[in-house]
């Protein structure tokens, strides 16, 4: 069998050779383009390129030989001894020059190739399939269905998913994580659908999917999280060269909008949490105010510039390895400090504010993450990770009198037996992180705030990135 | 029964009657919506030219469908 | 395959039909208020006067409401207003 297209010069210039072959032999030729195409035999046209793609022909023309239904040798292009070998017949074209390069088939061009895997690659999809009816709009049938955070999402078509799955080598059938709170479990695929819908590119993939695995440990709680009437969501923290690598945004707004990694990677988990494993505001998810991080709260800590290490590294992983860090958090509330000139008078400030985080009397239940701005941690340079944590923890210390309930005349606080503990520091050990991002002009920190740690609350969990 | 599919969407549970000539289009035109569950009963056709008293039967006679389409005791 | 050609793939768990589900229905009518929207074809107020008559039986409360036109869908106003106003509604009568 030989596959041509008439686009090709070298398939026209061998039209002759074709007939030639068709005398001295059985032959069938597949013509991807025009059916009237070669005009000197009578060719098969592969309309839906179903023949070309089944016989992985990335070159026209392809010249097959078949021996009981079976290929036993091809060759591509216009070699004469390649296509007399192959064919058996002797003295092929005997005007035309020994060799000619072939063309692209149309069944490898990369405007057909995605529909073609849909159509021909077999059943790679498990989850249903769905019809958008003839007078639904695609995206509005997103927002009927309840599948949406009330922002448009991406309608994720069967190309669109297939696409996405190029970002992965793990097959869609991979089991990633178990997902609260319905507790099935979800697949590559089910979190490509998601990673589709967020509108991520496929390269985030790999982030989406250890995110997704990160958020259902365990120690992170996501169920918790998401029945909590606190106003915290999955908060990720990316790090290491794979973040540059796609995009994300690390410098200035960071954990604002405009940056497609940031925003897409943080969202696909929220859309995962939402349309597989149930969690929706009014029934699980019973937030007083929630909050606009639980759009999506993602972004990228500044491993290269940073004087003081990585959040990641803090937490075991090596330098230069992609990682992220989930966190049950809060939306970032800003420190502001333009006047301190010296690390203690800055590490005065950010105690200060860090004090007051939820409540100045409440201590030891919530971690936080403090995310130092470039020109604050300038303040601190010089000194490593742990002095600087140090430095801002010694004035992050009350007395238990200070902060029991009734104190004050406030009945928030903590139980009336630390009354006589002298010293009650704000954080647990490890409970303060820091990291480092934001742009090179502003005297500004944020503090995002976390939901309760220890046994009934949540961990930070952190994970290198699986390719 | 776009405004049924609309009105569900707000949250009203709804249904319509109509005349059985219009149980074909009923079909079709709630599965273009995407809604084919739509609830919906039908009565005997013609309509434009029946008596009062030919009206209120057919409204007797559709009663007790359209009662189950609106609850689920 | 419908006409339109799109198909998607099913973000969820699957615990559930794939098809847009009914709105829940209430248990009884007895004490909630129906909704009854005459769409303006000839005949339709007969049929709905006799339908008001036996839901009000059944101890429901009926508001009646009726459309401008039944060319067009309903008016936003008028789906507000019935969507504030009633538990259950009743759209009669297309021939």
């Amino acid at each position: 069998m030989v596959v041509v297209k008439q686009e090709c010069e070298t398939c026209r210039m061998v039209v002759d050779v074709l007939a030639q072959l068709a005398e001295a032999t059985a032959l069938t030729v597949y013509t991807q383009d025009d059916p009237a195409f070669p005009p000197t035999v009578t060719p098969i046209h592969d309309h839906d390129l179903a023949v070309s793609w089944h016989h992985d022909i990335e070159t026209v023309p392809t010249v097959i030989r078949v021996a009981d239904g079976v290929e036993v040798d091809r060759t591509v292009g216009w070699v004469r001894d390649q296509w007399e070998r192959v064919t058996g017949v002797g003295a092929l074209g005997p005007d035309l020059p020994p060799f000619r390069p072939g063309c692209g088939s149309m069944s490898v061009d990369p405007d057909r190739v995605d529909a073609l895997n849909v159509a021909f690659g077999g059943s790679v999809f498990s989850s249903r399939r769905i019809d958008v009816a003839a007078a639904e709009d695609d995206i509005e049938m997103m927002f009927t269905r309840g599948w949406t955070d009330g922002l448009p999402v991406v309608p994720p078509t069967e190309e669109r998913v297939m696409r996405m799955l190029t970002g992965t080598t793990r097959a869609p059938a991979d089991v990633v994580a178990t997902v609260p709170p319905d507790l099935f479990d979800i697949t590559v695929e089910k979190v490509a659908i998601a990673a589709v819908m967020a509108g991520c590119l496929p390269e985030y993939l790999p982030w989406v999917l250890t995110a997704v695995e990160a958020a259902c440990t365990d120690e992170f709680n996501a169920h918790g999280l998401l029945a909590t009437t606190m106003p915290v969501g999955p908060v990720i923290v990316c790090s290491g060269p794979g973040t540059r690598a796609i995009g994300m945004n690390s410098g200035g707004n960071a954990l604002g909008q405009g940056n497609r990694a940031n925003a897409t990677i943080g969202r696909a988990l929220q859309l995962v949490i939402r349309n597989f494993g149930g969690g929706r505001p009014g029934e699980v998810d019973r937030a007083t105010h929630g909050g606009p991080g639980k759009f999506t709260f993602c972004f990228a800590e500044n491993d290269v510039e940073s004087p003081y290490g990585t959040l990641a590294g803090e937490h075991g992983i090596a330098a230069g390895t992609d990682a992220l860090t989930l966190f049950a958090g809060e939306g970032p509330r800003c420190v502001v400090d333009q006047l301190s000139r010296t690390p203690d008078s800055l590490a005065r400030s950010l105690a200060a504010c860090l004090q007051a985080m939820h409540h100045p009397k409440l201590v030891l239940g919530f971690d936080a993450i403090l995310v130092m701005g470039p020109e604050h941690a300038r303040v601190f340079d010089g000194m490593a990770r742990d002095e600087i944590v140090a430095a801002i923890g010694a004035h992050l210390v009350r007395r238990g009198a200070e902060l029991i309930r009734g104190a004050d005349g406030i009945a928030e606080g903590i139980p009336e037996g630390f009354a006589d503990v002298p010293e009650v520091p704000k954080f647990r050990p490890g409970g303060l992180m820091l990291t480092y991002a934001g742009g090179g002009a502003g005297l500004f920190s944020e503090i995002i705030g976390g939901w309760a740690n220890g046994a009934i609350g949540s961990a930070p969990v952190t994970r290198a990135v699986a390719y | 029964m776009h405004d049924i599919s609309d009105l569900e969407l707000r949250g009203v549970p709804g249904m319509f009657v109509a005349s059985a000539e219009f149980v074909q289009a009923a079909i079709s035109q709630s599965a273009s919506l995407g809604f084919s569950a739509v609830a919906r009963v039908f009565t005997p056709h013609p309509i434009q030219d029946r008596t009062d008293d030919e009206m209120v039967a057919y409204a007797d006679a559709a009663f007790d469908e359209i009662l189950a389409a609106i609850t689920d005791p | 395959m419908t006409a339109s050609g799109t198909v998607i793939l099913d973000p969820t768990s699957e615990q559930h039909r794939a098809e847009r589900e009914l709105r829940a229905r209430p248990r009884s009518i007895d004490g909630l208020t129906i909704g009854l929207l005459d769409i303006s074809k000839p005949r339709g107020d007969v049929f709905l006067d006799r339908i008001e008559q036996r839901l009000v039986e059944h101890g429901a409360k009926v508001n009646r409401y009726k459309k401008p036109t039944f060319t067009k869908p309903a008016p936003v106003d008028l789906r507000h207003k019935i969507a504030t106003e009633c538990h259950v509604v009743i759209e009669a009568l297309a021939d």
